[in-house]
């Protein structure tokens, strides 16, 4: 998955956040990025949102599978998350 | 329960069809108009869904005097803009009723999203009479909540236009949480709301105004209450909480509640922070909310887990409940009170 024409499962993940929270910014945040707090201010309504698409897009039901939801710490551990659970896509 | 009503326009809310009716648009059916009222009386929420271009939800909404909560107008399957409406109003399915004259459409709808509640005009008209229609109790906050849910449209619009932090948003609006213990007189506010409540609602069951009413007088409780207002205008009680604080090491959180209509306010934060600061003030040294997880409870788990609390998998209450708790004295650091929010200072 380096360098190939996919976006990594990061980079959509920026996207979606960017899209459920209105604010651009967040398309240029670093892996290590607390998604609570201050900086990315992930709330109830966003980090609903960002798990339905991330369900969506992913097929991955993080609410289901993370009773703590700590894989929504930072934006790794959420891609780590998904990359680990993700079903294989494409030819 | 519905929570709102979705109406056609052309033969069922209007006495005619809004395009074919050259200079003068037809006037609201006066049966219709009756559902409508009634309804909103009683705190349920109007929407639209229409074929017609936007100026017929105007139209309609300036002949019933009616504020509508959403409009859908365009020529994609009603199924489709039901859908999009119950998004935007951030409720379910099965809390929307949907009414048109058309048996094609009501079919469409029927099938596509079985759990709408899907009538004709003669079915409305009846349908005031019925249970589902017909909530225990009605507060002033229900009567306001058509007008509520038009505030809300403008301040999403602002929003989407704004391309900010969250934070800042909630600063641009003139966002005011008021945070202060329960009186006698906010008890049925709090009764619908421990019933109404789902996405985020801590126990999963509804508490009588005995209950709450005798919770008041408790010396071993505190029960808070959560008032939300900003520049677009004044939502009054949204949300509230039961706290055992008799146990001096840990204050428990019987039951924790928010209106879904306060979701992305800070609303649910600010009390979650406000908790944790109180009850170290009052030298507890944990904070912990039983939880019922629930696939609509989503909301309230990110916002626990955003105030640093964590399931205690070894720990059940009795009811089956997730213990969701974090120590006072230990990091993370306590989530802040926002200098917008309000709150007692001291500790009882």
């Amino acid at each position: 998955m380096t360098g190939g024409a996919r976006p990594s499962v990061a980079d959509e993940l920026r996207q979606i956040l960017a899209d459920v929270t209105g604010n651009p910014a967040l398309l240029g945040i670093s892996p290590q990025a607390a998604l609570f707090g201050a900086g990315v201010g992930l709330d109830s309504l966003a980090g609903t949102l960002l798990l339905r698409r991330v369900r969506h897009r992913f097929g991955v039901d993080v609410a289901g599978e993370d009773l703590n939801l700590d894989s929504l710490a930072t934006l790794g551990t959420l891609a780590a998350f998904i990359e680990e659970r993700a079903a294989p896509q494409g030819p | 329960m519905i929570k709102c009503v979705i109406w056609d326009i052309d033969n069922t809310l209007l006495a005619g069809v809004y395009l074919e009716s050259g200079q003068q648009p037809p006037p609201p059916d006066p049966a219709m108009l009756g559902v409508l009222r009634e309804l909103g009386g009683r705190g349920i929420i109007h929407a639209l869904a229409s074929r017609n271009p936007p100026e017929a939800a105007e139209y309609v909404a300036r002949v019933t005097g009616i504020s509508f909560a959403a409009a859908e107008c365009g020529w994609d399957p009603k199924s489709e803009a039901i859908g999009r409406i119950t998004g935007q109003l951030g409720l379910a399915a099965d809390a929307m009723a949907f009414v048109d004259d058309d048996l094609l459409e009501r079919a469409e709808v029927s099938f596509a999203l079985p759990e709408v509640l899907v009538l004709s005009p003669e079915d409305a008209c009846d349908a005031a009479g019925w249970p589902e229609f017909s909530p225990a109790v009605v507060t002033a906050e229900a009567r306001r909540r058509g007008e509520m849910y038009a505030q809300r449209r403008r301040r999403q619009e602002e929003a989407r236009a704004f391309g900010g932090s969250r934070d800042e948003f909630l600063r641009y609006c003139g966002t005011r949480v008021v945070i202060a213990r329960a009186a006698a007189a906010d008890v049925p506010r709090l009764h619908e709301l421990s019933e109404r409540t789902h996405q985020f609602n801590s126990a999963g069951a509804g508490l009588g105004q005995d209950r709450l009413a005798g919770l008041l007088d408790s010396a071993a409780h505190q029960v808070m209450i959560v008032a939300l207002s900003d520049r677009f205008g004044d939502d009054g009680l949204v949300g509230g909480c039961i706290i055992e604080t008799g146990s001096a090491a840990a204050w428990s959180v019987a039951l924790l509640m928010m209106s879904c209509r306060a979701i992305g306010r800070g609303v649910v934060d600010a009390l979650l922070a406000w908790l944790c600061q109180a009850a170290a003030r009052a030298g507890a040294r944990t904070v912990q909310v039983p939880c019922l997880v629930t696939a609509r409870n989503v909301p309230l788990r990110i916002a626990l887990a955003s105030a640093g609390l964590r399931a205690d998998t070894g720990a059940r209450a009795p009811d089956a409940a997730v213990i969701f708790a974090r120590q006072l004295t230990a990091p993370p650091p306590l989530p802040a009170l926002p200098d917008w929010a309000s709150a007692p200072e001291g500790h009882e």
